[in-house]
């Protein structure tokens, strides 16, 4: 098979375009069954490609090394808005071609962006894999951007904001949660960026970022799926192989500094009742003690059976939602709590019932059972994103993206089987840091108002 | 159903989908009635059992029950729509069998305590409260609510304040009998278990119910008020609308059903249809802008959906009205139509790629009782419509003056600009948002 390989890609790149000559760099399996293959072209786009022929469809990733962290201030949202400029128009094809060739192709396809990454996917039948190859490399390279496209889709980009924020209870206090919680780091603007940087940006700021940041040396491409791997890797090479790499700058990193002293607002939002959000320091996605915070926030917050579900919402019939996530980010972000209060109970009394079980778990070591139970949530959730070629690519090329490691979901999989009690009572001790964290109280303008809906 | 052993294919309230791709099996347990069965005045009633049967599975206690469940490797929730509760989850393979004995004791052997009633229904109430913190939801459920006034459907298949306090224990008990019975399930298992393994789950689950009469969905056909109606949900500090615009849309069984649903498409179905192209590409209005045909055992509602800022509200309800109206004044271009048509049909790959959608499938058919071969033949019938039937559709189908809006916004900033917007407005009503 190696050897067919090589042979087949030596007659390759013997006949591609100046940038397009295409290297095995390694095989790695990917779970028990499925296999991951790097390649790279000359000009350094990364391939990752894993046949799967359990269904005649193929998934289609490109994921970009750039995200909202590589903005600066005054110019926040612009990775977000430019995720949305790419499905416009490029060089040769009539504005808005591009997603009605996909659409009448039977493609799905959407684009997402975070701190650290954008990407873009689309999951196509096989037989339109050639297609969705040419259209994804001309706008890595073919991109118009004219004004009145760009205008139209700040306006779409602000009625997003005003959807996912500004009359959003939970998004405005995440948002401010961030903003309170850091100071230095890039971490601390939204993805969607301040409104007012969003109606400011201009044609020539979008052009800009488009020639900093999107270029095949700061992307990675995942196909999953029922594809031939020669024929894959011709179209490709031809495809991208036209694209010359960039200059990528250097990126102005900015250190988070300790937080000292915890930090508190209060808001108020046109809500019935109380909420409040809490924000702790939490370790980079690539550290080890990422996987035994999580596993441990998992016992605390995860599903009905946890602690805080069991203790806030069921036997103290305070909260009526308690959760938390812990930031899977490539810097250290935020293991991030949001309750809701029931009528009549107010932020305050969240925050104790909350510290409780926090100074617990600093306290004592979970048991064997739930320590049981949050492996089985995690193998569950891993083995449940799997299913479908989407969830495949999406595995692959956020753990890529931000490890470099693409198969990493797997090696999480085995750590939490080696994962004992001590390295969840270590992770409480360590970020459970009252000092090093900030509370978002968010007042009721409209408590009372459900009692006047029941009566 | 209840005999001790069920071949798949043999049993049409029996379905399976093979695949080991994965070590994980998808389980979903479906009663055929829903929150039909709510009785008068107590809305919620079906969804507070299904959730008291998961809690109170084989007299264990919630906690004991949640315990189980997520230490095993399995998710399990119960869902209930007009039509259908739907116990569905997904287990890691190894554990199938002892979420088997779960389900068994979760259908059969619920303790249905009257305590754990009393703290689901506080629960419950105060989750209810939590709804209006969405406004989404809100203008969904305030345009079933109206567009079905007085039909079953109009009902909250979640429930109401009203009718969550209504509920007893004696209530739910009765209708626990009445739902749960074998001739009212249907059993559908997908991926990494075989026929012969899920057909002794299925065997299991079923023999350990006791039989009653099966249930029949005589649900009247929904009518439509004459002329248009504006609800607005008054809620303060919004800085956008929520709009829901539509009347009645489709049955499966209507010979027009799959012209009308590539006519949808074209209309508000994708990216590049028209309404997302004039709403959000052309002016930028709204983040969202789509068009929707969904089907029940009786007919449902079709409805477009978009969400301006304030200032555009007026302007983008004026835009959908006319786009209604010219939809069905001049219908679709040959072009529109052969790309919906394509679309639909190369599409319907990602509903078939994985077992879990597949059996979805088929569990639909046979819940929403879909004419015989919906699915098997849902390709082959989408091509054959053609461009004077979708347009016949339109026509037929679909009413631009018998229309129900339904919006959530601040009515001192929108209300005035969003009734001029409506010609031949027949009615117009304000409701607090927290109004039940």
């Amino acid at each position: 098979m190696a050897s067919n390989r090589a042979a087949r890609l030596a007659q390759l790149n013997g006949t591609v375009p100046e940038w397009g000559a295409v290297t095995h760099v390694e095989t790695a399996p990917f779970g028990n069954r499925l296999k991951l293959e790097r390649f790279r072209l000359k000009n350094g786009l990364e391939i990752l490609a894993c046949e799967d022929r359990s269904a005649p469809v193929v998934a289609y990733h490109t994921w970009f090394r750039v995200g909202s962290r590589h903005e600066r201030i005054g110019k926040t949202g612009l990775a977000h808005l430019f995720e949305h400029l790419m499905f416009n128009e490029v060089e040769g094809r009539a504005s808005g071609e591009f997603d009605r060739l996909l659409e009448e192709a039977g493609a799905e396809s959407n684009a997402s962006t975070w701190l650290d990454w954008t990407q873009y996917n689309i999951a196509i039948p096989k037989d339109k894999l050639g297609l969705v190859i040419g259209l994804e490399a001309e706008r890595m390279s073919r991109l118009v951007l004219r004004e009145p496209q760009v205008t139209s889709e700040k306006e779409v980009v602000a009625n997003e904001r005003r959807f996912r924020v500004d009359d959003d209870v939970e998004g405005s206090v995440s948002e401010l949660l961030w903003a309170t919680a850091f100071e230095k780091h890039a971490y601390r603007w939204p993805t969607i960026g301040w409104m007012k940087d969003i109606e400011g940006f201009t044609t020539d700021d979008c052009a800009e970022f488009y020639r900093t940041y999107y270029a095949p040396n700061n992307a990675t491409v995942i196909v999953v799926g029922d594809y031939v791997e020669s024929a894959l890797l011709e179209k490709l090479a031809r495809a991208y192989g036209v694209v010359a790499p960039s200059s990528l700058p250097v990126e102005d990193y900015r250190a988070e500094p300790p937080q000292t002293t915890e930090r508190r607002l209060e808001v108020k939002k046109p809500t019935p009742t109380e909420k409040v959000a809490i924000g702790y320091h939490a370790p980079a996605l690539g550290d080890f003690d990422h996987l035994g915070l999580s596993l441990l926030v998992d016992v605390l917050f995860g599903g009905r059976a946890s602690r805080m579900h069991q203790s806030l919402v069921r036997k103290q019939e305070l909260a009526v939602d308690v959760r938390a996530s812990v930031g899977p980010f490539r810097d250290p972000g935020l293991f991030e709590i949001f309750a809701s209060a029931r009528e009549g109970h107010h932020a305050e009394q969240l925050l104790t019932a909350i510290d409780k079980e926090l100074a617990r778990a600093c306290e004592e070591p979970v048991t064997n059972e739930e320590l049981e139970r949050a492996r089985a949530r995690t193998e569950l959730g891993l083995i449940a994103g799997l299913e479908t070629v989407e969830g495949k690519a999406s595995t692959i090329g956020f753990y890529e993206t931000v490890l470099g490691r693409p198969a990493a979901a797997f090696e999480r999989l085995d750590a939490i089987r080696r994962l004992g009690p001590s390295d969840l009572l270590r992770a409480a001790r360590r970020y459970f840091i009252d000092t090093a964290r900030s509370i978002v109280f968010v007042r009721a303008e409209l408590a009372g108002s459900a009692q006047k809906a029941a009566e | 159903m209840s005999q001790a052993h069920i071949a798949a294919g043999a049993d049409p309230n029996f379905l399976v989908e093979t695949s080991h791709d994965l070590p994980l099996v998808s389980v979903t347990v479906a009663l055929r009635m829903g929150a039909l069965e709510d009785p008068p005045g107590g809305e919620g009633s079906v969804r507070l059992l299904g959730r008291l049967m998961r809690r109170s599975a084989g007299g264990r206690s919630a906690e004991q029950n949640d315990a189980l469940v997520e230490g095993i490797g399995a998710a399990l929730g119960a869902d209930v729509t007009q039509s259908t509760v739907s116990f569905q989850g997904s287990v890691i393979t190894r554990s199938l069998d002892r979420f088997g004995e779960f389900l068994v004791d979760a259908l059969a052997r619920p303790a249905l305590p009257e305590d754990e009633l009393m703290r689901l229904k506080r629960e419950t109430l105060a989750e209810l409260t939590e709804t209006l913190d969405d406004d989404r939801s809100l203008a969904r459920r305030w345009f079933r609510k109206r567009i079905f006034a007085g039909h079953p459907y109009g009902r909250s298949a979640g429930g109401t304040k009203a009718g969550v306090e209504h509920a007893t224990i004696d209530t739910l008990r009765t209708l626990y009998r009445r739902l749960v019975v074998p001739e009212n399930l249907v059993i559908a298992l997908a991926g990494d278990v075989t026929a012969d393994r899920a057909a002794r789950f299925a065997s299991d689950l079923a023999s350990a119910l006791s039989h009653g009469a099966p249930l029949v969905d005589r649900t009247p056909d929904p009518t439509m008020r004459p002329g248009r109606h504006l609800v607005l949900v008054d809620k303060p500090e919004r800085t956008q609308t929520q709009i829901i615009v539509g009347g009645l849309g489709s049955h499966p069984s209507d010979p027009d059903h799959f012209p009308l649903s590539v006519a949808n498409t074209a209309f508000g179905g994708t990216f590049t249809a028209r309404l997302m192209q004039e709403v959000r590409v052309k002016r930028g209005w709204s983040y969202g802008a789509y068009s929707s045909l969904p089907y029940d055992r009786r007919r449902q509602a079709f409805s477009m959906w978009t969400f301006p800022k304030g200032a555009d509200a007026a302007p983008c309800l004026a835009l959908e009205l006319d786009m209604l109206e010219k939809l069905r004044a001049k219908g679709l271009t040959k072009a529109e139509l052969a790309w919906s048509k394509r679309y639909l049909v190369r599409s319907h790959a990602f509903a078939i790629d994985t077992a879990a959608k597949r059996v979805g499938l088929k569990l639909d058919a046979t819940l929403y009782e879909l004419p015989a071969g919906y699915y098997e033949n849902y390709t082959e019938n989408l091509r054959a419509v053609t461009l004077e039937q979708a347009n016949s559709a339109l026509r037929e189908r679909l009413s631009d003056e018998n229309l129900l809006i339904a919006l959530v916004g601040t009515e001192s900033s929108v209300g005035d600009g969003v009734r001029a917007a409506v010609p031949r407005l027949a009615s117009s009503e304000i409701v607090p948002y927290d109004t039940e």
